[in-house]
């Protein structure tokens, strides 16, 4: 992590480059200890946040997580999880303004570091996903918090299918707050640093000096398919939204213009890990009705149960088969999503059976916005 | 409005004296008071000035002088005054998760005491809701909350409640109404109605009649050639039902009806007719602008003879929508409240239907016309007959407490962002929860809730397990608590309402519209008085049937009556209060004795030859004190089978001081214990001062409490979160 001083602007830079500049324990721990003190420096007003080299970032280091996990117990696999959502609760009850500059890849925790802040700028090769079902993980860092208020049931179709999403795209659902194309986006931090202010309209209006208001919608954008997207992620199963799909598919068979984006849709979901699929699912519609402090505690109860594998170990073998060894052909168990019953759903949102471990405790915020508090 | 404005300067006189005799000291509400000080000066200058034509010049020159510095001040910013001004906002709003301690009890297993297994279906149904803008989002100080715009047209209302069941029929909210079997089936059913009930009351009853009374009656008066036919239809809305049972002339009393219904063995039809003005069908649900069906309640005449009320189906609007020949229906016009609800009223001018369009789970009509029943009596025929509806009940029961639980958490957040007036000077103001008379008003209504919320799933539990056995204690409870949770409710709502003061007014902020939205509970399905002497009946029933042979009577959670009386001590003490044993003896006390009242009072009228009719009709105010004693001793008990499912801790601890709560308020409430003297007057002073202990010993986990009642915040309204920002001038 690099941090340039500009008079009262702080901006930090992600310098990860080999790794796509994905957040080691190091990496989420310098920018709790950042954060923590920023917030306490009357000389710091506003922070940026980028990343160096093509990628913003592309999420959490997950595969040095297993290594440990592997070489040691699930519980350093915790500590990580409980850092990196301590920050993301951080980030998103912070006083001083945040603006994150989107460029190339944000995925998994680089969203995490920079969707909770107060103003998130895409550009024209900013590549969104959230891949975690893929990886036997699920949608983490606050995900369900922010998925979920999308419009419709778009969080639900992104968060399931690992979606990607671009920065026109971003901006249309609400992910972003602005797009400043690619040659604007130095400019545009040069201006914030040289506006040296903390005051929210004074940034956004600086912001809007560089943006484009309307950036175009690429022709198959999967944002136009948010009538049929709320028609079958609204369902109420997994198994539900699956079928909903099929049906739709059929009844546009005969259609010539159809492209594959239906089949995709279906293929992802069949490609995903079962567990993943079901607890990811009930994991934003839970979200939906929580503030982002109790989304960040649940999905730390979530995430331990995925570590300590006591139920599925399909994150471990998923890091296996994309991350490792690379075969890209996970062998998930259970191995279908008629074999994860209720039951075993309902585990990973439960307390873990295990004397040394605890809820999340977060940390207590002098600022609590409004959409902070929910009371679910 | 003029005269609420010169109450407030009234109010504010002794404590802020007027613009300048005071320094500017108090920052964080000067800006507030600024305009209403200038107004206020201005009013004793002219207070001041003799009321005759001539004004001295002086007075008259003083008038000048002070508008033309308060224009100045407006025109051009008086330096000192900003400064002072600006830095120092009057009025922050705070979050009352920062100035509450954390809960110490683990909300989510609260709610699902109260939710139980449904937590799911509710929260699915919930998010549906939230995510489609036919719900009307709307964003305010940092929040979007969901609610019907209540400024349309009732007809705009009307539609858009169809509109919201499309959208959710089309999500497959329904699927498998009609097939989902036993307990799980009807809880399920039962989540459903009651989720969408959080949302608008219309919705709720626009989908309970169409599934609950119209599906409800087929399903259960109907048998297997209607269920084929129907179910179907219904589930996916091609046939939109609705229940024709009250008339205008006749409500509770459905046995009084008049619609009348002959056969033709001729043709194989039966012939429904409305006779008279007082018998058109009123207050029929959905027959205002959209039911395609509707069950007929009637009386069936078979070869001049009356039979009894029996339900038939008739269709009374083509599939375009337009009214059959033979039909006639007008609208029951603008209500002061559900008017997303098309209630109309229904005349039948010898509508001829088929004969299979009788319902005949208990009594059919053979083809040339003959009655056949397996019921002979005509009184048991009837019971037997409209049993199953009293799902109905339950599902009033339970939404009532929904509402209630939106009201408090409305009042409740309010009351801990919301302040007014400081105890001591430059001292802040004062959080309305910490007053005690605050607390007193709003605490242990929530505790009745939850213990009330308790009662609704015993409730539920004993509806979806009924057997034959059961029927009369599922009709004894449920009229109970029909009765006693719609009343709360309303009573929450007004209290609520005022504890909000002048923002309990506005619609968006729901406390006080809900009360025209749910007045009409305390009426359907049973007038809540006429259902309180019911129970009594039934109590009176039982005990003299138990008598008669002379055995220990049983069921209603009677037994208690088969021991010797409880002992209450003389002098009560605070820890007496609290414990369960005094609780559930005074609670059985009570009702032992009202019952022994009402049966002397009963027999000395039967002695004097009184027909039992008129005795009911004098007896009342005992048969209600009855009434109340029952429910009051059968939700006690309830609350103490839930808290014994409970494993020591805080939770249970929190329980049991609410549960306190509950038995130490009505105690206080209800003159019964003063006035039939289980109560002595000293032990009454001892009641009263320790509701006051509980109030400030509920206080801290108000906010938990009011967190754990599982309503999302999309469905609160803006004064339970940032109401400064929601008014901010640029929120506009």
């Amino acid at each position: 992590v690099l941090i340039k001083e500009s008079s009262n602007v702080r901006t930090i830079i992600l310098n990860r480059t080999k790794q796509l500049n994905a957040l080691s324990l190091e990496m989420i721990s310098r920018l709790l200890e950042v954060f923590h003190a920023y917030e306490e420096d009357p000389n710091v007003k506003l922070i940026i946040m980028k990343g160096e080299g093509r990628a913003f970032c592309a999420g959490g280091d997950v595969a040095a997580v297993v290594n440990d996990i592997n070489k040691g117990s699930w519980k350093l696999g915790a500590n990580f999880f409980s850092k990196e959502f301590t920050l993301n609760y951080l980030m998103a009850t912070y006083t001083k303004p945040q603006v994150s500059l989107l460029k190339g890849i944000v995925m998994g925790g680089g969203a995490g570091v920079s969707i909770h802040g107060r103003f998130r700028v895409v550009t024209d090769n900013t590549v969104f996903a959230m891949p975690e079902t893929a990886l036997g993980l699920f949608p983490d860092v606050g995900a369900s918090y922010y998925l979920s208020r999308l419009p419709g049931f778009f969080g639900e179709y992104v968060g399931l299918t690992g979606a990607r999403l671009d920065g026109a795209e971003m901006l249309a659902c609400g992910l972003a707050t602005h797009f400043v194309p690619l040659e604007k986006l130095s400019l545009l931090e040069d201006a914030l640093c040289k506006a040296n202010s903390g005051d929210p309209k004074i940034i956004n209006s600086i912001i809007n000096e560089f943006s484009n208001t309307n950036p175009k919608l690429k022709e198959k954008s999967q944002y136009f398919r948010l009538k049929t997207i709320d028609r079958c992620f609204s369902r109420r199963t997994v198994e539900q939204i699956i079928s909903a799909l099929v049906s739709y598919k059929k009844e546009k068979e005969a259609d010539k213009n159809m492209d594959d984006w239906i089949s995709w849709t279906i293929q992802s979901l069949k490609k995903a890990s079962p567990t993943s699929l079901k607890i990811s699912l009930r994991s934003i519609r839970e979200g939906r009705l929580q503030g982002v402090g109790q989304c960040l505690i649940r999905e730390y109860r979530m995430v331990c149960s995925v570590m300590q594998g006591e139920y599925s170990k399909d994150f471990f073998e998923g890091c296996r088969a994309l991350l490792l060894d690379k075969d890209k052909n996970p062998k998930w168990n259970p191995s279908k999503l008629e074999f994860v019953s209720k039951d075993m759903v309902d585990r990973y949102f439960a307390a873990l059976d295990d004397k040394d471990w605890e809820d999340l405790k977060l940390p207590a915020r002098s600022n609590l916005p409004v959409y902070a508090i929910s009371k679910l | 409005m003029g005269r609420v404005v010169d109450v407030t300067l009234i109010i504010l006189l002794p404590i802020f004296p007027p613009y300048p005799a005071t320094p500017i000291t108090q920052l964080p509400t000067i800006r507030l008071l600024h305009t209403v000080k200038l107004n206020l000066h201005n009013r004793l200058l002219m207070d001041s000035s003799p009321p005759s034509s001539s004004p001295s010049s002086s007075t008259s020159m003083d008038r000048v002088n002070f508008r033309t510095q308060v224009l100045s001040r407006h025109l051009h910013h008086h330096p000192q005054t900003t400064d002072l001004l600006l830095p120092a906002p009057c009025l922050n709003y705070s979050p009352p998760e920062l100035s509450n301690p954390p809960p110490n009890f683990d909300t989510k297993s609260l709610r699902k005491l109260l939710d139980g297994t449904s937590v799911e279906e509710i929260d699915y149904i919930f998010n549906l809701m939230i995510q489609s803008t036919l719900f009307c989002p709307r964003e305010r100080g940092g929040k979007v909350f969901i609610a019907p715009d209540f400024n349309q047209s009732m007809e705009q209302q009307r539609e858009m409640t169809v509109k919201r069941i499309e959208y959710l029929r089309d999500r497959g909210v329904f699927e498998g109404w009609f097939d989902k079997k036993g307990p799980e089936g009807d809880l399920w059913r039962f989540a459903l109605a009651e989720s969408v009930s959080v949302y608008d009351h219309s919705l709720g009853i626009k989908l309970g009649v169409h599934f609950f009374l119209w599906g409800g009656a087929i399903r259960f008066m109907g048998t297997k050639r209607h269920h084929d036919k129907w179910y179907k239809p219904t589930e996916t809305y091609e046939v939109k039902g609705c229940f024709a049972m009250t008339e205008l002339g006749h409500g509770s009393n459905v046995r009084g009806i008049e619609t009348i219904t002959r056969y033709d063995a001729s043709t194989g039809e039966f012939i429904i007719n409305t006779p008279c003005e007082s018998a058109q069908k009123y207050w029929i649900g959905g027959a205002g602008n959209h039911a395609t069906h509707t069950v007929v309640f009637s009386q069936l005449e078979i070869n001049g003879v009356n039979e009894g009320v029996h339900a038939f189906i008739a269709q009374i609007r083509d599939e375009n929508g337009n009214i059959c020949p033979n039909v006639r229906i007008a609208d029951c016009g603008h209500k002061i409240g559900l008017n997303g609800v098309d209630n109309g009223r229904i005349w039948f001018d010898n509508l001829r239907i088929p004969r299979e369009n009788l319902l005949n789970s208990v009594a059919d009509v053979s083809p040339d016309g003959q009655y056949l029943t397996e019921i002979k009596d005509p009184d048991q025929r009837f019971a037997a007959f409209l049993a199953p509806l009293t799902s109905g009940r339950v599902t009033i029961a339970a939404s009532s407490m929904n509402t209630t639980k939106i009201g408090l958490a409305i009042a409740i957040r309010y009351s801990l962002s919301r302040r007014a007036f400081s105890i001591k000077p430059n001292e802040p103001e004062v959080l309305l929860l910490d007053y005690p008379s605050h607390q007193r008003r709003l605490l242990p209504l929530l505790a009745k809730t939850y213990a009330l919320s308790f009662a609704s799933n015993y409730l539920k539990m004993i509806y979806v397990n009924r057997t034959p056995q059961t029927i009369k204690t599922v009709h004894v409870v449920s009229s109970a608590l029909k009765a006693v949770l719609t009343w709360h409710c309303m009573r929450t709502l007004q209290e609520c309402r005022e504890a909000c003061g002048g923002q309990g007014i506005k619609t968006e902020n729901h406390v006080g519209h809900l009360k025209s939205e749910y007045d009409v509970q305390l009426t359907f399905e049973g007038d809540n008085n006429v259902l309180m002497q019911q129970i009594s009946k039934a109590l009176l029933a039982e005990f003299l049937a138990a008598k008669k042979r002379n055995k220990p009577i049983r069921g209603l959670g009677l037994e208690h009556l088969n021991k010797p009386a409880p002992i209450i001590p003389t002098q009560l003490t605070s820890s007496t209060l609290r414990t369960t044993q005094f609780q559930t003896d005074i609670f059985c006390l009570r009702e032992r004795d009202l019952l022994q009242r009402f049966v002397a009072e009963v027999s000395q009228l039967q002695a004097q030859g009184e027909s039992k009719e008129h005795i009911f009709t004098v007896t009342y105010q005992t048969a209600e004190d009855l009434g109340r004693a029952f429910s009051d001793r059968l939700i006690l008990q309830t609350y103490l089978d839930v808290e014994a499912t409970v494993p020591a801790g805080s939770l249970k601890s929190v329980l049991g001081l609410m549960r306190s709560m509950y038995t130490t308020i009505v105690m206080e409430e209800d003159a019964s214990f003063l006035r039939y003297g289980y109560l002595s007057t000293n032990n009454a002073a001892v009641v009263r001062k320790e509701v006051l202990n509980l109030c400030s010993e509920l206080r801290p986990h108000a906010l938990s409490l009011v967190s754990s009642l599982g309503i999302p915040d999309a469905f609160l309204a803006p004064i339970a979160f940032n109401w400064v920002e929601a008014n901010a001038w640029s929120s506009i």
